[in-house]
């Protein structure tokens, strides 16, 4: 018996040692590659600890959810702005005014508010592989109603909206562009034309690259990554215009380690820890701060036609439950034909 | 035995063992916090000292404890005394759970440490009273296997059923109601075709009907049981029906698991036969490496092999035989990853069957001039029957259960098993995937406990102990040939699939750029190394425990009876067939608030792998205690040692082969296992797998074949290990189904 007792003991021994050390959980929804790259660099300025778990944001958003009783994140590092929004809304985040506020892009800060502080910018588009196209003879798109030609069945591939933030972004678009009946229309119609949804909005374009489908709608500064890495695909801005992300960063209310989760924001704003992304990350948004410079790479946000995209609507959570739900209801189920 | 001893140590005890567990528990009491504030397990925080809760409840602990101390110092009648520690303890007990329970406060050490004290005490009370005719090891280790069994497998599910109709604190059925009839679930009319799907069921239905009266009408059966016969033939009918028709994850999985059951459990038949039958002893010889498979690989490993292989720029659709499509994507993809697994499970149950077979029954039939095929109808089919069926009820379950290939592979196609972690991981909603998980469960248990009855009752057994003489005629030449191209395509197929994987993590970027690297397992050293080796170290550290709770419940079950004897059974089997999605979302519902909060830490993930793996040793335990001749232990009993020396001295050198066996398969299944433990894992407690998995679906392919590699390689080797060590030539022995 003894043994038993003793053996419980040194079994629960050995799983102890980081609960009073210098800390950050973060929370990370942009691209792996970027995650990977934050945690040394940000031991390296300051110090303290940094372990990340990746989750695409509205995963996340779901984890923020399950947890708001008793968080274990300190700190949700990027990913698509609504659902930031949406946790602030809830009273899952909470803002922080972090002291280099004064050099972030003003166009940012005056969208969301004083809800989460933004991260980067980046916007949505197609990310197509020309050869697998011409294979069957269809056209390079150019716009969102070339999709729901029937001649890209089975060549389209977007992320699903229940665990990506960017497929979110995606409908949101539509439904401001073309308004909510014709877009879901439309959505119906993409999706006789989808191959395969992934759980993650920066995966998609994989599928484009290594030409598992032809065209991927996604964000297109992951489109770049792709290019990058030499998988033969092009980026499309869409004709009618194109919706936005301003991605954020968000300090988790009730976070276990509050002094080191605002050492952590203080940190990843700065131009230098702004600069991984494009430099070791494989990430090329537009940077919030206004001294990060802006990667060469990067898609011209100035010469693509952006909506005057509504945040404050569609980062409200009725207005985000109800549009995944009925997505996920009405048109996810359907078989294709 | 037992009764012999505890009448004999009653008349000698002036005083009772108890007194060291009651004074720990006292001491733990008021050394140490009795709650903690959050997560972190070793906080002294005073705050959380029993005189700073401000509760007279939480005294209670040690009041009883106190009252066990001088109970057990006391020199009363033996049974007497047994009875009063048997109540401090159990009372002491209660009143700790109960104040936890009733304030929620998450337990602290001083808790943990009187309670587990309490318990013991309650132990030598039952063992001193006679209420349970044994030592008084033997008897806390039965209440301690009871309440493991409670906490960590009965109320985590109790508590997935609870979620499903109690939603925002009342009862409702509208959750259940809603998510049933959801299209994700059902959607078995669907209005976007020009066909009605359930005109098409109900066509299905008729022709069951139809094949089922002609089948009544050449069995000349009676009016009642032609009726019934063609009842039961047109739901069968409907059933197949509404799989190929409907949509929605039901049919899905349905469909899926069919088709995969059907297939595996043929090719497990002609693997056994083959093993058994074959005139070529290479063959016979490499199908033991077939059992190794399933053990070693990861599940989901194979599914994104298959990406590679046939894809819509598959090695094999594409540039051999220049198909371009995305087919892989949906039923066939995920059946196909599914059979790949599943089928050394059939394989290796089918062939326990087979092994069972007497050729001198064979040989009797032939005598008596019975040609092959009477032979095979009347002789060899009957006694395969219950292998096969067993075979193909595990790879039902197998399929049903499987999370990984439907992940990756499922197209647009929901399955019950994902939709369990999509309504939780990404809708987040706990009512949702309560309710999926309660259906995919009472699926699970209807199947496995229908198969343990069913098989339970039939007995088949030829073997009467002796060993038959004679040896089985070979297969018939075309048969042989048929069964051997089955076999040399499986493993063309899995060579080729196991070989993509290794080839793809030297290669810069599969498919696109070939030249080989080391690059993916520079990056796997640096991000991946120190997840491996934090698996690793959590799965060794849960093996010991599931090694030895297995076979100390393998021991308590065999060797002792006692009143919930058959609980305890229970208890274990249902973690075994629970799927691991079910078992991880109840472990997240129930471990993440109130008093046993136990979510983020490295422990939850380790004990979701005690009770994950915790059966296989028991069954381990149990066939080897089978083998050992009780009187050993009365012997040992006789000379006065306890239970706890009569395990440590007589039954674990003997059963040490079996022990280490059971410790090592522990240690590998959870290396390799997701379903379960993505819905546990958390920053600084992140497992390979989860890793793994993730790496897939970011298309960082080459590093994922890095480290599906590694992991490959190092859990063949530890099984290779355990070969040479137990000197069996296949590990399926020890293993999944035999």
């Amino acid at each position: 018996m003894k043994r038993l007792i003793g053996f419980i003991f040194s079994a629960a021994l050995l799983f102890t040692g980081s609960a009073f050390a210098q800390q950050v959980n973060l929370l990370c929804s942009p691209d792996l590659a970027w995650c990977e790259q934050i945690g040394p660099a940000f031991e390296e300025a300051t110090g303290i600890d940094l372990e990340f778990v990746r989750l695409s944001s509205s995963e996340s958003l779901a984890r923020l959810r399950a947890e708001a009783a008793n968080p274990t994140f300190d700190v949700w590092f990027g990913g698509t702005g609504d659902p930031h929004l949406v946790a602030f809304t809830e009273g899952i985040t909470e803002f922080y005014k972090p002291t280099v506020w004064d050099d972030l892009l003003s166009g940012l800060k005056n969208a969301v508010g004083e809800t989460y502080i933004p991260l980067y910018t980046g916007a949505i588009g197609f990310v197509v592989n020309e050869g697998i196209l011409a294979e069957v003879g269809a056209p390079v798109p150019q716009c969102w109603e070339d999709l729901v030609d029937p001649v890209y069945k089975g060549l389209l591939a977007m992320p699903n909206p229940n665990t990506s933030g960017t497929s979110y972004t995606i409908i949101a678009t539509l439904i401001q562009i073309f308004g909510e009946e014709q877009a879901f229309e439309m959505l119906a119609a993409i999706h006789q034309n989808v191959a395969q949804y992934t759980r993650s909005g920066g995966a998609v374009g994989l599928l484009a690259g290594r030409g598992d489908v032809g065209v991927a709608i996604q964000f297109m500064h992951d489109g770049v990554k792709y290019v990058r890495q030499g998988f033969p695909v092009i980026n499309i801005a869409p004709c009618e215009g194109t919706g936005f992300e301003i991605g954020g960063i968000s300090l988790i209310k009730g976070a276990p380690h509050p002094d080191d989760a605002l050492a952590f924001i203080e940190w990843a704003l700065t131009p230098e820890a702004q600069a991984i992304a494009a430099q070791r990350g494989e990430s090329f948004q537009v940077q919030s701060n206004a001294n990060t410079p802006v990667p060469p790479e990067s898609p011209d946000l100035s010469s693509i036609n952006l909506i005057d995209y509504d945040f404050a609507t569609f980062g409200s959570p009725e207005v985000r439950d109800r549009i995944v739900a009925k997505w996920t209801n009405e048109v996810f189920p359907v078989p294709r034909r | 035995m037992a009764t012999a001893h505890a009448v004999s140590t009653r008349r000698d005890l002036r005083f009772s063992g108890a007194w060291i567990p009651a004074l720990i528990a006292g001491i733990a009491f008021l050394a140490l916090p009795f709650g903690r504030p959050d997560r972190a397990f070793f906080t002294l925080d005073p705050a959380f000292r029993p005189w700073a809760l401000g509760s007279l409840w939480v005294w209670l602990v040690l009041a009883f404890a106190l009252l066990a101390l001088i109970a057990s110092l006391l020199p009363l009648r033996v049974t007497a005394r047994g009875e009063l520690l048997t109540v401090a303890g159990g009372l002491g007990l209660l009143s700790g759970v109960s104040w936890l329970m009733g304030t929620g406060t998450p337990f602290g050490m001083g808790a943990l440490l009187s309670l587990i004290a309490l318990v013991v005490v309650t132990g030598y009370g039952l063992s001193e009273s006679g209420r349970i005719q044994s030592d008084a090891f033997v008897a806390s280790s039965i209440l301690f296997v009871s309440l493991f069994i409670i906490l960590f497998i009965l109320f985590p599910l109790f508590i997935v059923l609870r979620t499903a109709v109690f939603v925002d604190g009342s009862f409702t059925l509208n959750k259940v109601w809603s998510t049933l009839n959801s299209p994700l679930f059902i959607f078995a009319e669907n209005p976007y075709t020009e066909q009605s799907e359930l005109a098409l069921m109900s066509r299905f239905a008729v022709i069951g009907t139809v094949l089922g009266a002609l089948w009544a009408l050449s069995r000349r059966l009676k009016f009642a049981r032609f009726a019934l016969t063609c009842g039961v033939a047109a739901a069968v009918g409907f059933f197949i029906g509404f799989m190929i028709y409907g949509r929605g994850a039901l049919p899905t999985s349905l469909l899926v698991a069919t088709i995969v059951a059907t297939v595996s459990t043929l090719t497990g038949l002609v693997f056994a036969l083959l093993g058994q039958r074959t005139r070529f002893g290479f063959v016979q010889r490499s199908l033991g490496a077939i059992s190794l498979l399933p053990i070693i690989t990861p599940p989901f490993i194979l599914a994104f092999a298959l990406i590679f292989m046939f894809g819509r720029r598959g090695i094999v659709t594409y540039q051999l035989f220049d198909i371009s499509s995305n087919a892989i994507f949906g039923i066939v993809g995920v059946s196909l990853a599914q059979i790949l697994a599943f089928t050394p499970i059939a394989y290796l149950v089918i062939r326990g069957s087979v092994a069972s077979l007497d050729p001198a029954l064979e040989e009797a039939s032939q005598t008596l001039g019975a040609d092959r095929w009477t032979l095979f109808r009347t002789v060899t089919w009957p006694l395969l029957r219950p292998g096969l069926a067993n075979a193909f009820l595990l790879t039902v379950i197998e399929s049903f259960a499987d999370f990984g290939n439907p992940l990756i592979l499922g197209g647009d196609r929901g399955y019950l098993a994902t939709e369990v972690f999509s309504a939780f991981a990404a809708r987040f909603d706990p009512n949702e995937a309560a309710v999926y998980g309660s259906v995919l469960l009472s699926m699970v248990l209807v199947i496995f406990f229908a198969q343990r009855w069913w098989l339970g009752r039939s007995s088949f057994v030829t073997v009467t102990g002796k060993p038959s003489s004679g040896s089985f005629a070979h297969l018939p030449r075309v048969m042989e040939g048929l069964l051997l191209s089955v076999f040399a395509l499986w493993t063309l197929l899995v060579l080729m699939l196991y070989f993509s994987i290794l080839y793809g993590s030297f290669v810069q970027l599969w498919g696109i750029n070939n030249t080989l690297t080391l690059k993916n397992y520079r990056d796997f050293m640096t991000i991946g190394w120190p997840v491996f080796l934090y698996t690793a170290r959590v799965a060794a550290v849960s093996a010991i425990p599931a090694a030895f709770l297995g076979f100390l419940i393998a021991y308590l079950v065999v060797r002792q009876r006692f009143f919930g004897r058959s609980f305890v059974e229970f208890g274990s089997m249902l973690s075994f067939a629970t799927p691991g999605t079910v078992m991880g979302v109840a472990y997240i519902l129930a471990f993440n608030v109130g008093p046993w909060l136990l979510t983020a830490s490295s422990v939850i993930i380790a004990i979701a792998f005690v009770f994950r793996n915790m059966p296989v040793a028991i069954r381990g335990g149990v066939a080897g205690l089978a083998q050992i001749d009780p009187s050993l232990e009365e012997a040992s009993t006789t000379l006065r040692a306890s239970s706890s020396v009569t395990l440590r001295r007589i039954l674990v050198p003997l059963l040490i082969i079996p022990l280490i066996g059971g410790l090592i398969f522990a240690f590998v299944r959870a290396m390799t296992a997701i379903s379960q433990v993505i819905f546990l894992v958390s920053p600084g407690n992140m497992l390979a797998t989860v890793l793994l998995l993730g790496w897939v679906e970011q298309g960082q392919l080459g590093r994922a074949a890095a480290m599906g590699s590694i992991l490959i390689v190092s859990m063949l080797t530890v099984i290779l290990l355990l070969m040479l060590l137990t000197r069996r030539r296949d590990a399926g022995v020890v293993g999944v189904g035999a």
